[in-house]
């Protein structure tokens, strides 16, 4: 039989699991073996298996504007990278050195800043980068998560290649890697003994313990993120699940009393901590950043005061430097009076008039970087450079030479990957993951790696773009049945009056918007279709009906002044392809589902899969038709059918798959409030005004079918469309389920579901108008709603009671808003 | 001498505002020449919260929470400040003494760390609302601070020449205007100065400083002074490494003295704008402002 790695060639310096003259290295040995027994064939299969997997539980990398998705799926390679326990003791020592270490930096540079005034460290390196945030002075708040990035070099020693301490990323993709081999790589660890997780997680959810000793309510800590357009999303909504967290968005939380609250449909919790994912200087607007669109304002104020923690604290970016790199042996003599352990790679800063000569003199051979990342470029590779853009590097290295930092250009090891049906060597760097309490720091026992897109990528991307490993530390550990780990359910903590207000007001927008893009679009169709068709009867009362329908559209979507324009020039065609395809027009049926659009991407962790993939398949085809130069109206009405039928589909898979819990209630309420507006809209605009005998008949039979009521109408009535039958039918009948009194009478009955925190006896000031619409409308009269005074064109009776009943649902709706989704009178 | 100072301002909101968080800087910072005495603000609607403490270059700030719904936000701060008489006739007879000091020994005295040189340098940095100097912003101070001469002649008499070369024309520029247009139009009002200063002074390797505050207007003679017709007023500092920082007003080609009241400093004016705001549901769509300064007494 040939072997698996008859073909590998070495390229790298050193790769991990041969020597240069091609010798297994011993601790390889057990694993190879494994695969030779597995057999390519057998490890391809098993490739598929890992990513069905990881799809399957929804793991996802999104990249920003990336052609293929949003959502990219993450790669898992089926052979681990193998560390021996003699080195990774090595390892973790030096880790927990290097975590303590920084963390008396961090207190040092927020307090009393004495590495600073006796001259270990210059002020620049910490005054001149980003990271430093004079407005957390004072504070004092220890590193709790730190990551490191490390590679092994050309001797074989495992080097720091870059430390992560604002909001290390990953630890989610590391813990789902690890599960994913458990359940679809078993053969491959026989004969292997690695070190299990399984402490390193109990250690990771204690975290929180600690954080809520002394408070004497439920503890209520939040995972902030920046929401689902977020690189790492999948990641944050992972470890909220992981360690027992609310997952929330700036706009869940507010500030006051000293305190951070997060609303929901109970109304306002206090929160004791936040693990933050959200990058510290967009945290709070009114402090840091103002043009931030994710933070809370005055949640620097809040942390000020003590009233809520936060992983890791505000301010630990300024660790993220590596202007400290060569003043790290300095630091640890001087914090800890010991030697560093793990080896950094050579960087030469060039706030220094010597370091600024070499790094100036070499500028064409080594890595350059700036010391934060706070910049759109911060890492340039010298040899790659143009004689200009040399020219331009070197000038502002001058300029603010403090910035800079030049680092030799190392070579990671490589490390057997299955590339292409075959094993071929790839680039590899390892992200490990400590965790501190108090004094005792952690090491998780195994890391995410990352692997290098080809083999001549010599440095890995600090985006996640690539494939990924598993890390197995050889070794025993104390014996736990692999069952007992951890599995992620979709959501926890979340009973209807737990969830964050703005996931209430998200699936509240979900039903307004979905309803609004199905009756705009079937209202569309069916004026498309009338136009369309020959005159039936009467060229006059043909051209009335015409007009009719047209201005009912240009009211029910609000794009004024559209059919109402007296001076309008475009033909009738042109104007509904612009109300329908015209995405940047306010009420077309193109922005609603870019609004629609923006919602469910919101809400896309509770709704099925099948959900997601008919909506996507509906904005791909739906974006294709807009960029239609000029359809004509056979093939608008065949999109729009395609359109309706993909909504329709969506609206059900959510109505079936949504649980009360999760919020139904609220997505109900959003498009009965929304079906009512609507019908209130063309009932005003068809109803109210006297037509013609001729054309009365053809626009009654429009709305009916635009209200999906035509043959219900039929049975319950048995006669013609006649003015009063209708008025009667489609706004008073209660047995009529699509009657505006009827979704009226459903808002009535949905609202006891909602958590009421005022006073349960008296209505609340969101149900008063709807009672009153209800009221008022239950005590019309039919004969006086649809009579004509002698010479009016109106039905004035009919449009009054209209009107009204509009402003009580605008201010239902309004009212709705505050208690639940706003509470800033709370 | 005490001073009474006024200082109103009115935001008026586009839409209603239920729910407001604002820094406010309003309150003076006793420096070596001058002692607050008394600090009152007044808020409307009434502010549900309002603290205070002191930021890293230990200005005061208050931080205040609105949550009654208003259309416009009323903040009146008013204080008295004791200007120190004693203390500006020492500084005066320091500024003496530095006369001696070249531009090129101070540049060299600054390689020395003691712990002042440290916390001054900070502010030769680059500043977030300012640029890197450009070589003609640089070559522009270097005209008058050379490596030979007296440090605070130089410096003198670049504040000379701003004041000759640049005319005070309000309107012409706001906060996002760039320093190099100040620069090649020679126009602005006294903040633009102070940040051209500041720019230039930093790209000569000097700390400088962006002091915010208030200075007395003497109406002319016979005129009655009105109420409400003064502003805020801004200039810059500059250390001195040995002796310390000190203060020149490019607006009015003088060192402050006993007309200039010192509300609190920062890099630039980003780190002392007397108000910030994050409003839900509204931006601002315009705001007045008023200061009266006034003497309560002479001596």
């Amino acid at each position: 039989m040939v072997s698996l790695f008859e073909r590998y060639r070495l390229s790298s310096s050193y790769d991990e699991m041969y020597d240069q003259d091609k010798n297994i290295r011993p601790h390889w040995e057990a694993l190879k073996n494994n695969l030779e027994k597995i057999g390519l064939e057998q490890l391809l299969t098993k490739q598929k298996e890992i990513d069905w997997r990881l799809e399957d539980n929804g793991v996802t990398y999104n990249v920003y504007n990336d052609p293929g998705g949003l959502n990219r799926p993450w790669k898992l390679d089926p052979i681990p990278l193998l560390i021996e326990e003699e080195q990774w003791k090595v390892v973790e020592e030096g880790l927990k050195q290097r975590c303590k270490l920084l963390n008396l930096l961090l207190q040092d540079i927020y307090g009393e800043q004495k590495a600073i005034h006796d001259g270990i460290i210059p002020m620049e390196v910490i005054y001149a980068h980003g990271g430093f945030m004079r407005e957390v002075h004072g504070m004092k708040s220890p590193l709790v998560i730190y990551a490191a990035d490390m590679a092994r070099g050309p001797d074989g020693k495992i080097w720091i290649v870059n430390d992560r301490t604002q909001a290390p990323s990953g630890l989610g993709y590391a813990i789902e890697n690890r599960l994913t081999m458990n359940g679809a790589m078993q053969d491959l660890f026989e004969d292997i003994s690695v070190k299990r997780l399984y402490d390193f997680f109990e250690t990771f959810k204690s975290i929180f313990q600690g954080e809520n000793q002394g408070r004497n309510h439920d503890p209520l800590n939040v995972l902030l993120s920046p929401g689902p357009l977020n690189e790492t999303y999948f990641e944050h909504s992972y470890l909220s699940s992981f360690l027992g967290l609310t997952l929330v968005q700036g706009q869940d939380l507010l500030a006051k009393n000293g305190h951070v609250w997060l609303k929901s449909l109970k109304g306002l919790r206090r929160v004791d901590t936040i693990l933050r994912r959200v990058d510290e200087s967009y945290c709070d607007p009114l402090e840091l950043r103002q043009d931030s669109q994710l933070g809370v304002s005055g949640l620097v104020q809040a942390i000020r005061s003590g009233g809520v923690g936060m992983i890791n604290p505000l301010g630990s970016g300024v660790l993220e430097n590596l202007g400290l790199n060569p003043f790290m042996p300095h630091l640890a003599r001087y914090f800890l009076d010991e030697e560093l352990i793990l080896p950094q790679i050579a960087t030469w800063w060039c706030g220094q008039a010597k370091e600024q000569a070499f790094v100036l003199e070499n500028l064409d051979r080594l890595i350059i970087k700036t010391i934060d990342r706070m910049g759109e470029k911060h890492t340039y590779v010298g040899k790659k450079l143009t004689k200009k853009e040399l020219k331009v590097l070197r000038q502002a290295i001058i300029e603010q030479p403090h910035r800079y930092v030049g680092q030799e250009e190392v070579e990671f090891t490589s490390c057997p990957t299955l590339v292409n049906e075959s094993i071929e060597p790839r680039k590899v760097v390892i992200r490990a993951y400590t965790i501190a309490q108090e004094d005792n720091y952690t090491l998780m026992p195994g890391a995410l790696v990352r692997v290098g897109m080809s083999n001549d990528s010599l440095m890995v991307s600090n985006q996640f773009g690539g494939s990924s490993k598993d890390l197995w530390v050889l070794g025993e550990s104390r014996n736990v049945p692999l069952n007992v780990m951890f599995k992620p359910k979709s959501e926890m903590d979340h009973s209807l009056e737990n969830i964050p207000s703005l996931r209430a007001e998200n699936l509240f927008w979900l039903g307004r918007y979905l309803t609004r893009s199905i009756l705009t679009a079937r209202m569309i169709r069916t004026t498309l279709k009338y136009m369309t068709n020959a005159s039936r009867y009467d060229q006059a009362a043909n051209r009335q009906t015409k007009e009719m329908l047209s201005k009912a559209l240009t009211h029910v979507t609000m794009t004024y002044p559209g059919f109402l324009d007296e001076n309008f020039s475009l033909s009738v065609f042109e104007e509904l392809a612009s109300v329908s395809l015209n995405g940047s027009r306010v009420g077309s049926l193109a922005q609603i589902l870019m609004m629609l659009s923006n919602t469910n991407t919101y809400a896309k962790n509770i709704l099925p899969l099948e959900a997601s993939r008919i909506f996507e398949k509906m904005s791909r085809e739906w974006s294709h038709f807009c960029n239609e130069k000029k359809p004509s109206p056979r093939l608008m009405i065949h999109n729009l059918d395609q359109l309706l039928m993909q909504l329709m589909a969506y609206k059900e898979l959510i109505q079936e798959s949504l649980f009360a819990d999760q919020g139904l209630a609220l997505y109900e309420i959003g498009s009965r409030i929304e079906r009512s507006q609507l019908l209130i809209s063309k009932a005003r605009a068809l109803l109210t005004p006297v037509h013609d005998t001729l054309s009365e008949y053809e626009i009654l039979e429009t709305l009916l079918i635009t209200c999906e009521s035509l043959n219900a109408y039929r049975a319950r009535y048995r006669s013609s469309y006649e003015m009063r039958n209708v008025i009667e039918f489609l706004l008073l009948d209660i047995n009529f389920p699509k009657s505006l009194i009827s979704e009226i009478d459903g808002l009535l009955k949905i609202f006891p579901q909602l958590p009421k925190f005022k006073n349960a006896t008296y209505l609340s000031r969101y149900e008063e108008p709807i009672f009153e619409a209800f009221s008022m409308i239950r005590l019309s009269k039919i004969d006086l709603l649809s009579s004509l005074p002698g010479d009016k064109y109106i039905r004035d009776e009919l449009d009054s009671l209209l009107s009204e009943l509009s402003k009580r649902l605008l201010l239902a709706s309004g009212e709705l808003s505050k208690t639940y989704f706003a509470h800033y009178d709370e | 001498m005490i001073y009474s100072i006024y200082h109103s301002t009115r935001f008026y909101y586009q839409h209603e505002v239920g729910f407001s968080h604002n820094l406010i800087r309003l309150q003076p910072r006793n420096t070596l020449t001058q002692e607050v005495i008394n600090f009152d603000l007044t808020i409307e609607p009434i502010a549900a919260e309002i603290e205070g403490y002191d930021d890293f270059f230990g200005n005061h700030l208050h931080h205040l929470l609105v949550r009654e719904p208003h259309m416009m936000l009323h903040v009146v701060a008013q204080s008295r400040v004791k200007i120190d008489f004693d203390a500006l006739e020492k500084l005066k007879e320091t500024r003496q003494r530095l006369v001696d000091l070249t531009y090129a020994q101070a540049l060299e005295r600054m390689m020395f760390l003691t712990s002042d040189i440290i916390e001054a340098k900070q502010f030769q940095l680059k500043s977030p609302l300012l640029p890197i100097a450009t070589a003609d912003i640089v070559n522009y101070a270097l005209v008058s601070i050379r490596p030979e001469r007296s440090l605070h002649e130089g410096i003198m008499e670049f504040m000379e020449r701003i004041f000759h070369d640049f005319s005070f024309v309000s309107g012409f520029s706001d906060l996002s205007t760039p320093v190099e247009t100040v620069f090649a139009e020679k126009k602005g009002v006294c903040q633009d100065f102070a940040h051209f200063a500041l720019t230039a002074l930093r790209g000569c390797g000097l700390c400088a400083r962006y002091m915010s505050g208030y200075i007395e207007t003497i109406p002319a003679e016979g005129a009655e002074k009105l109420f409400g017709t003064d502003a805020s007023h801004a200039w810059f500092s500059v250390f001195f490494p040995g002796f310390g920082w000190f203060d020149f007003d490019p607006t009015n080609n003088m060192i402050p003295a006993n007309q200039h009241i010192v509300l609190g400093y920062g890099r630039d004016y980003g780190d002392i704008s007397p108000m910030q705001g994050v409003v839900v549901g509204s931006g601002v769509s315009h705001l007045n402002v008023m200061v009266n300064v006034e003497r309560e007494t002479n001596r």
